[in-house]
């Protein structure tokens, strides 16, 4: 009989890396790190200019000259009908405005969190939410029968007198949208004055000197200037958090406040929210993928360490994503109304199922197969494609709601099935449009902020506790 | 001689009581409705709907502000049995779901007709309505149909168009308006009479064109209408379509078979 | 009265900078005659300095009560002017009210935090100004003012406890 304690469990593995692997513990220079963001902005290979062409092409052909169309033909080019009077654009819409909500998450909600693993990618998420929103806004304009009209939606006194109604969903859609695409510009611009002045004190001249210097507003760094940064930066950070979940929960009353069956769900406002980070994360992942192995210098900025958190982001918003939509599956299913209950068969059993089925293997079981192993949430290119994975799946979700879910009503006179006709070169095109603005700005800006990088690594030490070197964080602020 | 039935004190839900208040309604007799469709002919010829072509009838963008339903009970071959034929129109709700939810105001509610007016200048063609509306009557102009310069093949029947009725644009929702050119003009001339309408003054067009008589329009205010009348005297078989959703319907269907 | 020079001293770290303040204010600067350029926002108390004040929360909260008044106007303004019924709704919707009244108060928040902070710092200041390119590559630069004569003195003291270099400062076209 032995009385010496058994461990419970065996040590597997190095669980500990050394954390000198890890930005904030791998200092360089400032003017150093300055140099690595300034190279990767100007060098520029054949391949970009190569990609650069082909999006351009894509966006005159399926976006300028397929709206045109659109326009002047009338809204019978798209797929269309009676009941399906709402079809891809709207799909679209759903789908960029979640896309955004990924840049305010890692930007707002990281930095309250005091989440400094957050720090180098910051901007390039924010990049995702201005970009993503004009993707969205050009697929609402789509839709719309007159859409020369649409600033009648505004509040613009004008000689008839007449407001626009706010009683209407498209109103809260309207004001909270432009409250946050320009919360989230302005956001974006921010942190990015200090580098903008490190930009123009790099460059010698020409267009680029002009560029920066006017848009750095002669930042200097004095206290005054940075008090007055960091302090609206804060303002911004708390502010934008309930905007953004207000967003998508107005976005998603478009379709609660509808009396058709599906829609009228009263867990769309946080459903919807959840969605829209479970595809954000996924986009943030596949971008910062693309930027590490396209870019310069760039696997000094993201490491394994910031996919990690991506991962680990990915794989908590799925599990939340899964209760939510097993909320609003489960009403349905127990009982009541008749039209809700046969929704959901034909979700399940329909000529689409196939669609449903997709979004279920994509959302749920991608997620939760591979991203609890710690290594394979380290490995980015893996981490990619399981966030095309995951967007491809919540784009079919919003699909599965709008061009699925009105085919069925209350009168079986009606229903016909949607297919999508002048949509779908119109919505490759969106794609090519966030690409290509993407790839422009990564021209003109630097994609790091390298301040807050510098700012993090000041704060970040390693202690010597016993024989380990343990890292403590110290709080500046 | 409208009732007041919508307060104007800020409120946490909808304020219309549960009444058969309000100026013009519909009854709609099935079982004498036979589907033939002549209500359909004589609205679409009355208000300038327009013809869509084979193609986009297929894809179902039939522009028909009044369609006949005919359903199954039952599919297996032979033992099918055929419901009632519904025709089904804008049923011009008290609380209407199209309303609320139209961003420009295209969609209101007229207070002293109590009908759901669609102002085809003032919609932009965000098609909440159309999705909202839980009998699916409303119809949008996918393309510029009656436009001769673009459909020729299409706009053959110019000449019989109705001057009295806008020709609509793309891009417009329009729905059934209970032929309220036709409720003006007759109430235009009582009051340059100086008199109230009398009922069967005039009708709609569907209810004219109607050989078996099963849609009778008129007024609901007035106890003596035969609307009222009819409603009255079946007392049994007179229903609102899609009750449980409380939009407050002004057609009465009769259902058949009884 | 003596006249006063502006001097601009570089340093490669914040102890060195920290001394130097020690510095000064051994010989006499007063802090508002001081000013801190940095690549990295460096707190007051790590360098001894009294905390910058800022007006940017003020007008941030002046810009949420206007936000606040315009989405008050939005929901209960415009359909006083022009009352239209809709679906049997109340012309004044109260769920309403607080959706468009939260979206604009917060559009208003966060648009006066964005002018608040050009109208505080005075951006954009496109004018020379004092500045050395070797801040923002990490560098931290102690912008005073002192008198004339002694401009030896400071120059020495600083240069002791580990400033790169302290040269009379101009305004230069950044």
């Amino acid at each position: 009989m032995t009385t010496v304690a058994q461990p419970l469990a065996q040590p597997h593995g190095e669980e500990h890396e050394d954390p000198r692997e890890q930005l904030m513990f791998d200092p360089l220079p400032r003017g150093e790190m300055n140099r690595l963001a300034m190279e990767s902005m100007y060098a520029t290979s054949w391949k970009f200019w190569l990609v650069t062409g082909i999006l351009v092409i894509v966006i005159l052909y399926c976006l300028v000259y397929q709206w045109y169309i659109l326009i002047m033909e009338g809204q019978g080019m798209a797929g269309v009908t009676r009941p399906d009077y709402w079809g891809v654009f709207l799909v679209n819409t759903v789908f960029w405005i979640g896309i955004s909500h990924a840049g305010t998450f890692i930007s707002a909600i990281l930095r309250v969190m005091k989440v400094e693993s957050r720090r180098p990618f910051t901007r390039a998420a924010e990049l995702m939410t201005t970009f993503g929103l004009i993707q969205a806004g050009f697929s609402i304009f789509m839709h719309l029968g007159r859409v020369w009209l649409i600033y009648w939606m505004m509040p613009i006194p004008n000689v008839r007198r007449l407001w626009p109604d706010f009683h209407s969903p498209l109103m809260w859609d309207l004001l909270a949208i432009t409250t946050y695409v320009l919360c989230s510009t302005m956001y974006l611009f921010l942190p990015l004055i200090p580098d903008l002045a490190m930009a123009r004190d790099r460059t010698e001249g020409g267009w680029r000197k002009i560029f920066y210097r006017t848009l750095a507003l002669g930042f200097r760094g004095t206290e005054g200037e940075w008090k007055n940064l960091t302090t609206a930066m804060n303002i911004f950070a708390f502010a934008i958090i309930p905007v953004m979940f207000s967003v998508h929960t107005i976005v998603s009353w478009d379709f609660a406040m509808a009396t058709r069956p599906g829609w009228n769900s009263t867990v769309f406002g946080p459903y919807f929210v959840i969605g829209a980070l479970h595809s954000g994360m996924a986009a943030v992942a596949i971008v910062l993928f693309i930027i590490r192995y396209t870019m310069k210098h760039m696997e000094y900025f993201i490491r394994k360490e910031h996919f990690n958190t991506i991962a680990m982001l990915m794989w908590i918003v799925s599990m939340a994503w899964a209760y939510f939509y097993f909320n609003d599956y489960l009403a349905p299913w127990y009982g009541g109304d008749k039209w809700d209950k046969l929704f959901q068969e034909y979700q399940e059993v329909g000529p689409k199922a196939y669609l449903w089925y997709t979004m279920l293997i994509c959302n749920i079981a991608v997620p939760w197969l591979t991203l609890w192993n710690s290594k394979w949430r380290q490995t980015p290119w893996l981490l990619a494609i399981i966030g095309i994975l995951i967007n491809v799946g919540m784009y079919l979700e919003r699909y599965i709601i709008i061009p699925v879910g009105v085919t069925i009503n209350r009168m079986p006179f009606t229903w016909r099935q949607y297919e999508p006709r002048i949509e779908i070169p119109m919505t490759i095109s969106t794609f090519a449009l966030f690409l290509l603005l993407y790839m422009i700005a990564s021209r003109l800006i630097p994609l790091i902020p390298v301040w807050e990088v510098q700012e993090g690594q000041e704060n970040h030490t390693l202690r010597k506790v016993g024989k380990a070197h343990i890292p403590a964080i110290s709080e500046l602020e | 001689m409208a009732t007041e039935t919508e307060s104007k004190l800020p409120g946490f839900t909808n304020q219309s009581e549960e009444e058969l208040g309000g100026r013009w309604g519909m009854v709609i007799d099935q079982d004498l409705c036979t589907g033939c469709q002549a209500c359909v002919a004589a609205c679409s010829m009355e208000n300038n709907v327009p013809i869509v072509g084979e193609d986009d009838a297929g894809y179902g963008r039939g522009m028909h502000w009044i369609r006949i339903e005919r359903l199954w009970e039952s599919m297996e071959f032979p033992e099918v049995k055929m419901t009632d034929f519904q025709p089904l129109l804008c049923q011009q709700c008290h609380n209407a779901p199209c309303e609320p939810v139209c961003p420009v105001f295209a969609s209101v509610h007229s207070a002293s007709e109590d009908l759901n007016l669609q102002v085809y200048n003032r919609c932009i063609g965000t098609r909440y309505c159309a999705n909202n509306c839980p009998y699916q009557v409303r119809a949008f102009n996918w393309f510029d149909y009656n436009d001769e310069r673009v459909y020729p093949e299409l706009t053959t029947l110019h000449n019989q168009m109705n001057p009295d009725v806008t020709v609509r644009r793309r891009g417009v929702m329009e729905k059934c308006t209970f032929c309220i050119q036709r409720i003006h003009k007759a109430e235009d001339k009582a009051k340059s009479e100086g008199r109230e309408i009398e009922d069967g003054e005039f009708t709609t067009a569907c209810a004219q064109a109607c050989p078996a008589t099963a849609i009778t329009f008129g007024r609901l205010d007035d106890p003596e209408s035969a609307v009222i009348q009819i409603v009255a005297a079946n007392p049994s078989r007179a229903g609102h379509l899609l009750e449980e959703l409380r939009t407050q319907p002004r057609i009465t269907y009769l259902a058949g078979g009884v | 009265m003596a006249e006063a020079t502006t001097l601009l001293a570089v340093f490669d770290e914040i102890e060195p900078t920290t001394h130097a303040i020690e510095k000064l204010h051994e010989l006499g600067v007063p802090d508002h005659d001081i000013n801190v350029i940095s690549g990295v926002p460096i707190p007051g108390r790590v360098l001894g300095r009294p905390s910058a004040l800022t007006n940017v929360s003020r007008i941030a909260m002046v810009g949420a009560v206007l936000g606040m008044f315009f989405g008050i106007f939005l929901i209960y303004g415009t359909p006083y002017l022009y009352p239209l019924q809709v679906g049997g709704q109340p012309i004044y919707p109260v769920p309403m009210g607080w959706i468009v009244t939260f979206e604009m108060t917060m559009l208003g928040l966060m648009g006066f935090a964005f002018i608040g902070l050009f109208v505080d710092s005075g951006f954009p200041a496109y004018t020379p100004m004092e500045y050395r390119p070797e801040i923002s590559d990490g560098k931290i630069a102690v912008l005073f003012s002192c008198p004339s004569q002694d401009q030896d003195k400071f120059v020495n003291a600083l240069t002791s406890v580990g400033a790169e270099s302290v040269t009379p400062s101009e305004a230069r076209q950044l």
